[in-house]
């Protein structure tokens, strides 16, 4: 009934391309937010779950300034202390790998590392 | 939910989908919770957007409902006396209610129909108010309920609440599967399958156990009537489920019990009803009404649950009894439970035919009331159990109506007051963690206030709307994602690696803490090979430079600046061309000699000569060649000739000198080129080693001089050949270059050459067009045969005629030619012995015989329009005549006009310079001969003409062609002129100062200021050119009418 009503709806299964989620661009706004919030910051455990949401918010802002629209933004930061050992990082994702991707930057210093991942998934 | 997480272990799409499905109807369930326990809280009110919706239904089922329990009640008023007696005792509330229930039922239906439609949108509280005021009737009406009765209600709620239970936990038991079965249609999952094979089973068995147990249990009961209620606290803390079975028996049981053969009956009717026109009809809303029925008996059962608590804690009975019940029950009802489970589970049997069958055994309710639920005919049920719930109310009534005693009213109602407060608080106390525990987040904190019923009567309202369009979203939602999902694909990305981060090992950890300590950087190293300090910064430079060895012109080494300059310079070395040049200046020099060289002459002559040339009667003018030369003095000139193309240019011949001079040459034979207005050196000086008897110039450009000797060989000079290549001589102040022969025949050519003193070389002119313009064409042929492509004829004394093919070479060569040793290094002209012809043959001659020497050739002629006849001057007197190529021409021999062979030598033999077949024969008898060709006997013979003196040379004046000169040996130029005088010369000049040895006329007829002279060679060697006066260079017409008249008559 409500099918009938919304019709042969005409569902923008695709986003334009303007769009489009931009793996470059956005890994080009993370590396900048990331460049500017941490150069020169030391690791300090305290706030570094502080600094870690702050900036997640600050880089989906950005995002959302970018306009990426009918996306749905996650935005994963990870802050750790470099001390020499291992880390690795991975993710795998269920989604339209047509429409959906993800985006990600690091940034090191002496003191600590950064993973910031963007993921834009659409809205159909 | 469970099952729903291990599901996504395989997620598929279709998997997914039905997944989504799955928690959407749990969340729809959630909202029914909601609804459902709305509509338990507010029971006589019953759901407001249900009742909204499936108002009508209601009614027409109401109805029908109502026809069916007024059947019943009139059977019930017949044993309405029994029924009295059950009542007094308290047995059997069951029938008294559902009686009541109907009473009230159509009083409510009365009071709906007053109301009419308002009920839709009556406010629940009302419905409270109502209730509670109808309570209040009752009360007023002074109807004595007892605690039984209020237990019968409660057992009432307690059964329903039981059947909503098993509904509940059958769908438990069965989970999604068994929702999507169904929706979907009855695809049996393998688990049900299995559950279903194992509870039937087990079914057969119970069946038969249960019969006798129930039998038992039967007689218990009625031995401790209503009181087994209170068992159910402990039933509810085993397994709810099995609780429910208990319940659900226990209430059958009691049905049986009570000889409910009718109920059996209407609930048989029920289910047939439901089996035809209820299902039917309900179909179309029955998804809808199934879920939110499938909620209300969830949450219905846990409040019964609760409630069964709180009656079990409110009524304090029989403990003993009930322990010993419980035990009995446990058993009981795992077996029952097992036993509806199969029963439900077997689709296949007909309904009909398992109450048939099995009448007695009590369990065919159970049957049916699980084919009810699998027939998703739960409004039904629920409509029921709020008929019921009204009935209660009625039953109350009813029981008023029933002959009680008013004192005894008035206990029951006190005791009904408190119960009802009771039932109040405890109502409130249960909703409040009942809201907590199923009201999804959302409605959580309207309901959170705990203050009952009144409160959230609002409360339902509102979330009722919010269900309302919540389940529209959800619905859309779900179509949404449902279209969505069959256009697009989901996958799974692959895993994309975030973060590597290798740990760092000891060393590095090392090297990056403790690295740079002690360690100071002093200078930076740029180009690491080159270790000196000072080469780091200084740039190297370099420059391209270039040397020549031997240096060309003056630069034999320059560099890029200086290259530049070298550039300019050869571009302007490239720019002259330095043959353009030579040839100019050759040509320039040559004009401006002989300018000079004639304002000099001028000058002297003026004062030398013009004496001089006074004392020459045909002379107009005279001027002399510098023949004062070192190496040409005391030489006499042994010949004189001029060139046929270039009439200028002069070939003198100077015999080896006798006296021994000055220079080296005096063996040697030296022969001047002059240009006769450049007299004041020679062009070019010519040496060989031997005399040279007869010399001529190539037939066209005189550029090369011929020349034979008198050892036999022919030489020939190339002028061309730069003089740098010669010898130098230097002579005084001046440098003389000699010219060794471009090539000679000497050595080389022995076998083919001449064997004795070569008298003659005469070239062989091919004429193009014979007689008609013969000096043109001449000309031209002489401009083509630059090539150097002709024959040159050689005459020796013995009459052998060799003929020569003159070849020039593409290029010279400094080292000479191998194979041609004749030649010069650097020389490129050469001679090839083509034929030899034998001219003298004097064997064959007739005259041998009085002639004892031997025949001797002495000059060599050609004829000038066919240069393939050759006259040859023989020391006979007489003048051979032959062709080249052996083909006889017809006078053999021109002889002089006395017959015989006389041992007189031809001194001399001219043709005639116009070309007309005249010659002229001088012998050294003195006798000059007029000879035409086509005759043997000469035209004219002058024998005495010089006076007996031998004849040295006879010329025909170039100009007119009736004049010519003969000199004789006595110095005695005569000059004659066949139309003024036939018979003696018209001049005669007798040279006595320095005898004339020999001479050469020369003259341009072909240019418009026409001149001819003479030159003569003096015995001392000098050389004097004289110019004929014009009396002798003016042709005549009569000078060629003179010549053919003298043929004709001849002739």
């Amino acid at each position: 009934m409500e099918g009938t009503e919304t019709g042969a709806n005409s569902y923008l299964i695709r986003p334009n391309y303007q769009h489009k989620f931009k793996a470059g661009v956005v890994k080009e706004c993370i590396r900048e937010i990331l460049r500017d919030n941490l150069s020169g910051v030391q690791y300090d455990p305290e706030q570094s779950h502080l600094l870690s949401t702050q900036l997640a918010d600050t880089i989906k802002e950005k995002l959302k300034e970018v306009g990426f629209e009918r996306y749905k933004l996650v935005v994963q930061v990870v802050l750790g202390e470099q001390r020499g050992e291992g880390v690795k990082m991975a993710a795998r994702c269920y989604w339209d790998a047509d429409t959906d991707n993800y985006a990600q930057d690091i940034f090191m210093n002496e003191s600590l590392f950064c993973v910031a991942a963007a993921f834009g998934s659409y809205y159909y | 939910m469970n099952r729903k997480i291990t599901k996504e272990d395989t997620w598929r799409t279709d998997e997914l989908k039905k997944h989504m499905r799955g928690y959407e109807e749990d969340i729809k369930r959630g909202e029914k919770m909601r609804r459902s326990e709305d509509e338990r809280r507010h029971r006589s009110g019953a759901s407001v957007d249900r009742r909204q919706r499936d108002h009508e239904r209601e009614e027409t089922r109401d109805k029908e409902k109502l026809k069916e329990r007024e059947q019943k009640e009139r059977t019930k008023h017949r044993e309405l006396e029994r029924y009295r007696d059950m009542d007094r005792r308290r047995e059997d509330p069951r029938e008294k209610a559902n009686g009541r229930n109907e009473r009230e039922r159509e009083q409510r239906k009365d009071r709906e129909k007053d109301k009419g439609v308002d009920i839709n949108s009556r406010d629940k509280r009302h419905d409270r108010v109502e209730k509670e005021t109808r309570d209040k009737e009752k009360e007023r009406e002074k109807y004595k309920e007892v605690m039984s009765e209020r237990e019968k209600e409660r057992e009432r709620d307690k059964r329903r609440a039981e059947r909503e239970r098993e509904r509940r936990s059958e769908r438990d038991m069965a989970g999604d599967v068994t929702r999507a079965r169904l929706q979907d249609g009855e695809i049996e999952t393998e688990r049900d399958r299995r559950e279903r094979n194992r509870s039937r089973d087990h079914m057969k068995e119970s069946v038969h156990r249960e019969g006798k147990e129930r039998n038992r249990e039967r007689e218990r009961r009625e031995r401790h009537g209503d009181h087994e209620l209170s068992g159910y606290k402990e039933g509810r803390e085993q397994r709810e489920h099995r609780m429910e079975k208990e319940v659900g028996e226990k209430r059958r049981k009691e049905r049986e019990h009570r000889g409910a053969s009718e109920m059996r009956n209407s609930e048989r009717e029920r289910r047939h009803r439901d089996h035809g026109g209820s299902e039917g009809r309900i179909h179309g809303e029955r998804d809808r009404d199934r879920e939110r029925a499938r909620e209300e008996p969830e949450k219905r059962h846990r409040e019964e649950s609760e409630q069964m608590k709180r009656g079990t804690t409110s009524s304090h009975k029989d403990k003993d009894n009930r322990k010993d019940r419980k035990d009995q029950m446990v058993v009981k009802s795992q077996s029952t439970w097992r036993s509806s489970q199969g029963d439900f589970n077997d689709p296949d049997i007909p309904v009909e035919n398992e109450d048939t069958e099995k009448p007695p055994s009590g369990d065919y309710e159970e049957v049916d009331y699980e084919e009810d639920f699998e027939k998703m005919d739960y409004e039904e049920d629920f409509e029921d159990a709020d008929e019921d719930e009204h009935a209660s109310g009625e039953e109350k009534q009813d029981d008023k109506e029933d002959d009680l005693s008013p004192q005894r009213r008035e206990e029951i109602r006190a005791i009904q007051r408190a119960m009802d407060e009771e039932n109040e608080r405890a109502g409130s106390s249960q909703s409040r963690p009942r809201t907590e525990e199923s009201l999804t987040p959302r409605t959580d904190t309207e309901t959170q206030p705990p203050r009952g019923r009144q409160h959230r009567g609002v409360i339902d309202f509102v979330s009722a709307k919010r269900r309302e369009v919540s389940k529209k979203v959800s619905s859309r939602q779900k179509k949404r994602s449902a279209e969505l999902l069959r256009m697009i694909d989901l996958d799974f990305s692959i895993t994309f690696s975030v973060l590597d981060l290798p740990p760092v090992n000891e060393y590095d950890m090392y090297i990056k803490s403790f690295g740079t300590t002690n360690t100071k950087q002093a200078y930076v190293q740029c180009n690491e090979e080159n270790t000196d300090r000072e080469v780091q910064t200084e740039e190297t430079d370099t420059s391209d430079k270039w040397t020549q060895h031997p240096a060309e012109t003056s630069i034999s080494c320059g560099g890029p600046d200086q290259s530049q300059d070298a550039v300019v310079d050869v571009t302007l070395r490239t720019n002259f061309d330095s043959r353009r040049l030579v040839s100019f200046l050759r040509s320039a020099t040559q004009v401006m000699s002989v300018l000079l060289e004639e304002d000099r002459a001028e000058r002297h002559a003026l004062t030398r000569f013009k004496s001089q040339s006074d004392s020459l009667s045909f002379s107009d003018g005279c001027l002399q060649l510098n023949t004062r030369l070192p190496f040409l003095h005391g030489r006499q000139v042994s010949h004189l000739h001029f060139s046929d193309a270039q009439r200028q240019t002069l070939l003198s011949v100077h015999a080896p000198s006798t006296k021994p001079s000055a220079v080296r040459l005096d063996s040697q034979s030296i022969i001047c080129v002059w240009n006769i207005w450049e007299p004041s050196r020679p062009q070019k000086t010519l040496v060989y080693e031997s005399e040279v008897c007869c010399c001529c110039f190539s037939p066209g450009k005189a550029t090369l001089v011929f020349a034979g000797t008198s050892v036999g060989s022919v030489v020939l000079w190339d002028l061309r050949e730069p003089s740098s290549s010669h010898y130098s001589l230097k002579i005084g102040e001046s440098d003389w270059i000699l010219r060794y022969p471009t090539f000679s025949t000497d050595a080389v050519l022995s076998v083919s050459g001449h064997l004795s003193t070569v008298r003659a070389v005469e070239p062989v002119t091919v004429p193009v067009s014979e007689g008609l313009r013969p000096e043109l064409p001449l000309l031209v042929n002489q401009e083509e045969s630059l090539g150097l492509s002709f024959l040159l004829a050689s005459l020796d004394e013995k009459g052998v005629l060799n003929l020569w093919v003159v070849v020039e070479l593409p290029k010279s060569s400094d080292a000479g030619s191998q194979t041609d040793l004749g030649l010069r290094p650097g020389g490129k002209v050469k001679l090839l012995h083509s034929s030899t012809l034998q001219t003298c043959d004097s064997r064959s001659s007739p005259h041998d015989v009085t002639h004892p020497g031997p025949l001797q050739a002495l000059l060599l002629k050609f004829l000038p329009s066919d240069s393939s006849h050759y006259f040859i001057g023989t020391n006979m007197g007489v003048v051979n005549h032959g062709t080249r190529h052996g083909l006889k021409a017809p006078p053999k021999f021109y002889s002089p006009q006395v017959a015989g062979f006389r041992p007189v030598q031809i001194s001399s033999l001219e043709f005639c310079s116009n070309g007309q077949p005249h010659f002229l024969v001088g012998c050294g008898d003195g006798s000059v001969r007029l000879h035409s060709i086509q005759s043997e006997q000469p035209l004219l013979e002058w024998s005495g003409s010089t006076g007996g003196e031998a004849v040295v040379s006879v010329q025909w004046a170039l100009t007119r062609p009736a004049v010519f000169c003969v000199l004789d040996a006595a110095s005695c130029l005569h000059l004659w002129n066949l139309v003024e005088d036939q018979q003696r010369p018209v001049l005669t000049e007798r040279i006595d100062v320095d005898s004339v040895t020999t001479m050469a006329v020369f003259g341009d007829p072909a240019t418009q200021n026409m001149y001819s002279g003479i030159a003569l060679a003096k015995h001392s060697g000098r050389i004097e050119i004289h110019y004929f006066r014009k009396r002798f260079t003016v042709p005549t017409l009569a000078d060629s009418e003179k010549l053919d008249s003298l043929m004709r008559d001849a002739l």
